[in-house]
């Protein structure tokens, strides 16, 4: 009984974080919620620019 | 036309075609890149004496630090702009500008750019003037002259047809690993209002730069300062810039993946608007197409892009420019032709 309720209680904390962390990262009212979701989009773009941008737009077409 | 170096107006001209006069190159604004210093042979061995060889480059302009990131954006433009260039001398050039517009006044400018004789560098004519008016009488107005070997300064002039808006005089010294400069703005002695600015830039390595800028604003019953600092890390072919202040926080990016492709990211998040924003910009240069295009995307679900295309052998240059902003449903467009 204790065991089963144990369970029920940390996968209901689970949801709840999950919840929070949602509701977190979808309100745009929110400045420090701005803040971290676009620094973390600045940091892919950093990534992006540095790894994804290493293609040669005049070499020749490969023949198929 | 004659060198022009940093002769940015208040409101930048479109980019021409770029059918100069005169010999000489134009360099394009804003290009801030730390010069490379010369290989010296050496005498003998020894650290002390490398590094004394090898001097620390000069960071560049303060302004500048940015600058490379936010070239390869896309600029905004609405509606339809002709703009022709005519140069009547290896010094002195004119410009037309007539702006249709839909969503605010039409307008016609008229410019003018006189360069000096003075050469400071291979690329380099001094003094400088820049000047253009539109047709209710508004004048935007720059004077940049080289002083000495290190020392530069500028007067700009803005007025709201008769009347004054801005006037402000500045001076940049430029030393072998630093720049400092220092800017007097509005100015009214009878009132006892205005403000000052002074920016410096210190090289610490050959890559790394650390500066800070500070400013000063009076009025009658009020006064106030503002301070930020700024790193700047310069790689082989990438630019890392910081800006950090009590005002927020400015993060670029800029990365140049070949010589056809330039990327940009920037990270904006101010404290006294409490908002941020992140955007990735990229260019795309194809000069055997003579095409250039720059494209954008940001936090904002703002998506703009801009194309530039020169039909040569005509002296005609073609720039169509598109923004859509999804989130308020918004879209704008813009048509240039640009002679000479």
């Amino acid at each position: 009984m204790s065991g089963s309720n144990g369970k029920k209680g940390s996968s209901s904390g689970v949801m709840e974080w999950i919840g929070s962390a949602c509701r977190f990262a979808a309100d745009r009212n929110d400045f420090r919620r701005n803040l971290l979701v676009n620094l973390g989009l600045f940091a892919a773009g950093v990534w992006v620019a540095r790894n994804l941008s290493d293609f040669d737009l005049m070499s020749p077409q490969p023949v198929t | 036309m004659g060198s022009v170096l940093a002769a940015s107006s208040p409101n930048p001209p479109p980019p021409t075609s770029g059918a100069a006069v005169a010999p000489g190159l134009t360099v394009p604004p804003g290009f801030g890149m730390p010069s490379v210093s010369s290989v010296i042979p050496e005498a003998a061995s020894g650290m002390q004496q490398q590094e004394e060889e090898n001097p620390l480059p000069n960071p560049g302009a303060f302004d500048e630090c940015h600058r490379k990131c936010k070239e390869v954006f896309p600029m905004q433009m609405e509606g339809v702009r002709l703009v022709v260039n005519k140069g009547l001398s290896n010094h002195f050039q004119v410009n037309h500008t007539v702006l249709l517009s839909t969503m605010g006044d039409s307008t016609y400018r008229f410019g003018a750019t006189y360069v000096g004789k003075k050469q400071t560098g291979p690329a380099e004519f001094f003094p400088v003037m820049v000047g253009d008016m539109d047709n209710s009488g508004s004048l935007n107005a720059q004077i940049i002259h080289q002083v000495s070997s290190g020392v530069r300064s500028k007067l700009a002039f803005q007025t709201q047809q008769n009347k004054f808006v801005n006037w402000q005089g500045d001076a940049e010294i430029r030393g072998e690993d630093f720049t400092a400069t220092v800017t007097l703005g509005n100015p009214d002695v009878l009132v006892g209002s205005g403000i000052v600015v002074t920016h410096y830039l210190q090289s610490i390595t050959p890559s790394l730069a650390l500066g800070g800028e500070l400013v000063y604003h009076r009025r009658p019953g009020e006064e106030g300062s503002v301070m930020s600092l700024v790193g700047r890390y310069s790689g082989s072919n990438f630019i890392a810039t910081l800006t950090l202040g009590s005002a927020g926080v400015h993060a670029s990016y800029y990365h140049r993946a070949n010589d056809q492709l330039q990327l940009g990211v920037e990270y904006e998040a101010s404290t006294r608007m409490q908002d941020t924003s992140v955007s990735l910009g990229y260019q795309l240069d194809v000069p055997k197409a003579n095409l250039l295009f720059k494209g954008s995307v940001d936090s904002n679900w703002v998506v703009g892009a801009t194309l530039e295309k020169k039909l040569l052998p005509l002296p005609l240059s073609l720039v169509l420019c598109t923004f859509l902003n999804h989130r308020k449903n918004k879209f704008q467009c813009g048509f240039g032709v640009t002679i000479g």
